[in-house]
């Protein structure tokens, strides 16, 4: 990477990548038993609600709960943060990505390759997928894009991307799952109406309402393009253990080999860096980050 | 060719079929539980009916929302 001249020494990106490089190497077991644990609750739920253990709101409630926790470990999974490049490893990347995306209806492949192509061109209102999401007026109409699902407009991402030949296949094989899912979807409406609803596609709704609020919309509003510039660190009342930490999520964007709850400490080491590199909001980090609920009223 | 032409007409229709199926089942569902309308033998066809205009309304418009 070519250095600015404005950067000293001292916070070259070699150092930056060393730093960054001692947090990436735990094995992220908590985020394997969420993904894995949220989506055996969930579908637990579906016998115990249609043989009258639980009753149906209460199913609601806690799949909707699941449907929050389902997209961060797929996301570790995206960039292979389980195997960490022991390819005997890899096959847990796509087990757990699959698995936890059930409870959110979405097949694996598409999120994973349209999410390198986030990282790859954030802030590119051509390139990103998740443009439309960090550059729209407010959270509401975040939520009713969501709900409508015309932020994730997938086919314009195939024609943008048609020469790359990777991302077709992957496109490709995501197909067959999301018709899939469609099919299960339509059979267990037509034998179970009121739980299909309320079990899967309601808590899904709400689920990628709060993963893309949160993941998209926060960490990106008002950024622009550029390695440092793209994402910010931003505070607000909500404390950051109820949103995933996504106030963090600026740190992932430059070293997403990170593991999720390593972040925070991760930052306070690179704190100096991040300052002198100018990214958003880096001045207002606190010095302790580490069980910080980083809350602004 | 047959399985081209199958994911040319899913690609085309899905709002409607959607509409059809899933908010009619939802819609039928609903109105089932209903005293005021629950005993009605139209019941059914109204709500897949409905399911069904607003998966077509949904086609044309081209959004949900």
């Amino acid at each position: 990477m070519r250095e600015s001249p404005e950067i000293a020494a001292e916070f070259s990106f070699e150092k930056e990548k060393a730093i960054a490089k001692s947090f990436s190497q735990r094995f992220q077991w908590e985020m394997i038993l969420i993904g894995l644990g949220q989506a055996v609750i969930w579908l637990s739920l579906w016998p115990l609600v249609l043989n009258g253990f639980i009753d149906l709101w209460v199913g609601f409630l806690i799949a909707s709960l699941c449907a929050c926790f389902a997209y961060l470990p797929s996301h570790e999974a995206q960039h292979g943060n389980y195997s960490r490049g022991n390819s005997k490893l890899r096959w847990l990347d796509g087990f757990v990505g699959h698995i936890t995306l059930i409870t959110l209806i979405y097949p694996y492949h598409l999120l994973r390759v349209t999410h390198m192509k986030h990282h790859a061109y954030t802030n590119d209102p051509e390139k990103d997928p998740d443009y439309f999401n960090a550059h729209t007026s407010s959270v509401l109409k975040v939520i009713k894009n969501v709900l409508d699902g015309s932020t994730l407009n997938f086919g314009k991402y195939l024609e943008v991307f048609s020469a790359d030949k990777a991302f077709v296949n992957s496109f490709e094989k995501a197909i067959p799952i999301a018709l899939l899912y469609r099919f299960i979807l339509l059979v267990l409406v037509i034998i179970f109406p009121l739980e299909t609803l309320l079990l899967w596609w309601l808590p899904a709704k709400i689920g990628s309402v709060y993963t893309t609020v949160f993941f998209s919309y926060f960490p990106h509003l008002g950024t622009s393009t550029g390695r440092y510039q793209n994402t910010r660190f931003w505070t607000h009342w909500m404390p950051r253990y109820l949103n995933h930490s996504m106030q963090l999520h600026f740190i992932h964007h430059l070293h997403p080999s990170i593991g999720h709850y390593d972040e925070p400490k991760a930052i306070e080491a690179l704190k100096p860096f991040l300052i002198a590199r100018k990214v958003p909001g880096a001045n207002k980090i606190p010095d302790r980050v580490t069980l910080n609920p980083l809350i602004k009223i | 060719m047959l399985i081209e032409k199958f994911f040319d007409h899913i690609s085309n229709w899905k709002m409607a079929w959607f509409g059809l199926i899933f908010l009619g089942s939802i819609i039928n569902a609903v109105l089932q539980k209903s005293s005021l309308v629950g005993d009605s033998p139209y019941v059914s066809v109204f709500a897949f009916g409905a399911g069904a205009l607003i998966g077509l309304a949904a086609k044309i418009r081209g959004a949900w929302l």
